[in-house]
């Protein structure tokens, strides 16, 4: 049974990448958010197996996201997608709450590889 | 599976634009705001810009673009902490930064992959080394310390958000207990080679292992994992748990890029579970919920629509040739066709109206550039860009605007030193203003600078020779003022590159009465100058069949075509020579379009026939080759010497940069 994905960033086309990376292989995105404010009200709405999170984003960061939604579901599987030279933020999302990260560019091998592990599925 | 990156450069192009326009406006915006919250408020919006197009950038592999908006992001981080410190020769460079991030997203937007600018990556990174030493404590000078490096380190402190709190934060869920004594275990971890963060890769570790346990020691600690430092990219954590080897182990196999995971038992002891780090900031906002469209597609529903009428006419059209009693019940369900089909247009034309803030956004940057040039102050005022105008006549007033705001710069605000003399403020002010009028919107362009001399005007036409002095002599100021139109007419003391050569002005008139507008100038000497655009809501739009005549496409207004046949030529019955064809009950004649309009003869005997309202001779038949469609024409004026020809009305240009006669057809068959 596919695992139930929600994408996170305020990029359309970057959404659109990593969608195509999930597609096809084992995974369904289920749906997309362009904010941390709709990434919180998408999670609770859809209560995916797994969400990627870009990390600056209008409105709300993708770390006050995890925050919150962590504390709504204690078992979210969250992955930051971050770029290089935010490692104080992405160390700081994993307080928050996050599961794991990949650092863009990332190479499609990587993102699934990180993202079965973390689900256990390795 | 490779991603095709490719696919995404049209979205990347688009998106990374935006956000160095905005970056861009952000800045001017930052150098008239009050100091304190409002500044920095918009320096953290700076900042997240850069990051931005600094993470698009990476992703989409195109490493110039990515280490240049690196060095722009590290530029406005020594500004976050104290914004005050910014002054106009780092806007500046920040501004001249965005403008080469702009290139050359434009450059990838073809398929390059630009390099940045090495002189300019140099200035930046030593703009912002002296930015940064300015913060440091007096005892460190305007130059740099020897040795210190090149790029911000991952975990310094100008480039981190918020302050991190001391320890690591309490899991969500407590980590089971399970009634057992507490025991020590060793774990050691080596990180991959190919990590490219291994200190965020073991400051995960550490929390995970903190989720099954408490953490009595780690090497290194977390502090220095927070500081990115990790030597030989070895982990060693003591851990406090309850838990067996085994979930350990499971726990940490769902880490990726681990090259070894050693456990052992160590000595047990009890240790105090850490404190909970309180809950970071707020930043609460409402989000809009907005959809992109691409431009096409909004034209691409108008055609349509603008089919769907023209499909329904017919119908209606086929409809008289049933029998009355037939007729009822098609002529209700057209009707209601129609009216579905009218509140159609209607939602696609509101959804092509635009906000002038498209236009009036990029104003205040433009002001300050040519000030700047020219020595000058000035500041831009804006009121009303959140009145809608449709798409089409908005995107023709972006230059003309443009213009006049940088002609009143230029030939409107004096230099500083004359304003005061003159007894007004240094600072010049341009404003910006918008209101709605019934069915027009009007948009003042006005400065308090040195004004306009309808006196000089009316010589500086004469001596050009657009007038004889006594016609000269008898223009009323107001009209007088609109002889800064006439092209060559620059009455401006020295000619600079940005607005001085004459050329300008007649060039914003004739694009405003384009779109069917009007342009007004009033103006005193000393009292500054008002530039007015009347606009209309909608642009003069009419929807004309296309046709094709030899290679040429001509226009036909809709509101005179009648109806379409296709014949052959040979087979229609002759009336004194003339073909004629059947049309609601009459013969029409039918003339070869190409020879009216003195085209080469050309063509088959298969011809669609177009009929037209004649004007006094009645209908007639226009042969063409091909009918090729409806169109919403925007319709533009012709200029000399076209608009002597007889029996064409108008021009327009299709989608695809071809321009198109509107054919006048009474005109055409009068001459």
């Amino acid at each position: 049974m596919a695992k139930r994905v929600l994408i996170v960033d305020d990029a359309i086309f970057m959404r659109n990448m990593i969608k195509d990376i999930f597609s096809g292989s084992g995974f369904e995105v289920v749906g997309e958010a362009a904010n941390g404010l709709e990434a919180v009200e998408k999670y609770r709405d859809l209560r995916p197996d797994l969400t990627t999170m870009d990390i600056v984003m209008p409105f709300k960061s993708g770390i006050e996201a995890t925050r919150e939604i962590v504390k709504q579901d204690g078992k979210a599987v969250i992955v930051m997608c971050s770029a290089l030279g935010q490692e104080s933020l992405v160390m700081e999302a994993i307080e928050a709450g996050a599961s794991d990260f990949i650092v863009k560019p990332f190479k499609s091998e990587d993102v699934l590889s990180v993202v079965k592990k973390v689900l256990g599925e390795a | 599976m490779a991603l095709d990156l490719q696919r995404y450069l049209g979205l990347y192009v688009s998106e990374a634009g935006e956000h160095l326009a905005a970056f861009g406006r952000e800045l001017v915006r930052l150098e008239q705001a009050s100091p304190g919250a409002e500044q920095k408020e918009i320096v953290d919006t700076l900042f997240r810009h850069a990051h931005s197009v600094k993470g698009m950038s990476a992703s989409m592999q195109l490493e110039g673009i990515a280490s240049l908006a690196h060095r722009l992001e590290d530029l406005v981080a020594p500004f976050r902490a104290d914004p005050a410190r910014l002054d106009p020769a780092a806007v500046d460079l920040l501004l001249a930064a965005s403008d080469a991030l702009q290139g050359m997203v434009q450059e990838a937007a073809t398929g390059l992959s630009p390099a940045a600018d090495a002189a300019l990556a140099g200035r930046l990174a030593e703009a912002g080394r002296r930015y940064r030493d300015r913060a440091a404590p007096p005892s460190a000078p305007s130059s740099p310390p020897a040795g210190a490096p090149a790029g911000p380190a991952p975990g310094d402190p100008a480039s981190t958000a918020t302050p991190v709190a001391a320890t690591l934060a309490q899991p969500a869920e407590a980590p089971p207990s399970r009634g057992r004594a507490l025991r020590r275990v060793q774990v050691e971890v080596e990180i991959a080679g190919s990590c490219p963060v291994p200190a965020v890769r073991g400051f995960l570790v550490v929390k995970k292992l903190g989720a099954l346990g408490a953490v009595a020691q780690s090497k290194p600690s977390v502090d220095e994992l927070r500081a990115g430092r990790i030597p030989g990219k070895k982990l060693a954590v003591l851990l406090d748990t309850a838990e067996t080897l085994q979930a350990i182990e499971r726990a940490l196999a769902q880490i990726s890029d681990l090259a070894g995971v050693v456990l052992r038992e160590a000595e047990a002891e009890r240790a105090p579970a850490p404190a909970p780090a309180a809950a970071g900031r707020e930043a609460a906002a409402e989000g809009r919920r907005t959809v992109r469209v691409r431009t096409e597609f909004l034209d691409g529903f108008l055609d349509t629509v603008g089919e769907l009428i023209l499909a329904t006419a017919r119908i209606r059209e086929l409809g008289r040739a049933l029998p009355p009693a037939a007729r009822p019940p098609l002529d209700e369900g057209v009707d209601r066709l129609h009216a579905i089909v009218k509140d159609l247009h209607d939602k696609v034309m509101r959804v092509r109206m635009t906000p002038l803030s498209l236009v009036t956004e990029q104003l205040p940057r433009a002001a300050r550039d040519v000030a700047r040039r020219l020595g000058k102050q000035v500041e831009v005022e804006i009121r009303g860009a959140e009145i809608e105008l449709d798409r089409a006549i908005l995107e023709e007033l972006s230059d003309p605007v443009l213009h006049v705001l940088r002609n009143a710069v230029d030939h409107g605000i004096e230099a500083p030193h004359l304003r005061l003399l003159a007894g007004k403020p240094a600072t010049g002010t341009i404003s910006v203003s918008a209101r709605r009028e019934r069915d027009r919107v009007i948009l003042d362009v006005a400065d308090d600078g040195k004004g306009m001399d309808p006196e000089r005007l009316r010589a500086a036409a004469v001596a050009r020779g657009a007038l004889r002095a006594e016609q000269a002599a008898e223009l009323p100021d107001r009209e007088a003022l609109l002889l800064a139109c006439l092209p060559g007419v620059s009455t401006a003391e020295t000619v600079t590159d940005v607005s001085g050569r004459g050329v300008g002005l007649d060039a914003v008139k004739r694009t405003v009465e384009g779109v069917g507008g009007a342009l007004e100038i009033d103006s005193a000497p000393g009292r500054g100058s008002r530039v007015t655009f009347r606009l209309p809501l909608t642009v003069a739009v009419q929807p004309v069949l296309l046709v094709r005549v030899g290679e040429e496409v001509l226009g036909v207004p809709i509101a005179k075509v009648h109806g379409a046949a296709q014949v052959t030529l040979s087979r229609l019955e002759r009336s004194q020579g003339t073909p004629v064809i059947p049309h609601d009950g009459a013969l029409v004649p039918v003339h070869d379009l190409a020879r009216l309009l003195g085209f080469p003869g050309a063509a088959g005997d298969e011809r669609a026939i177009v009929i037209a309202d004649g004007g006094d001779p009645g209908r007639v038949g226009l042969a063409v080759d091909a009918l090729l469609g409806q169109h919403e024409a925007v319709l533009k004026p012709l200029g000399e010497p076209l608009d002597h020809v007889p029996g064409l009305s108008a021009v327009t240009v299709l989608g695809n940069g071809r321009p198109v006669f509107i054919l006048d057809v009474p005109r055409l068959l009068g001459s």
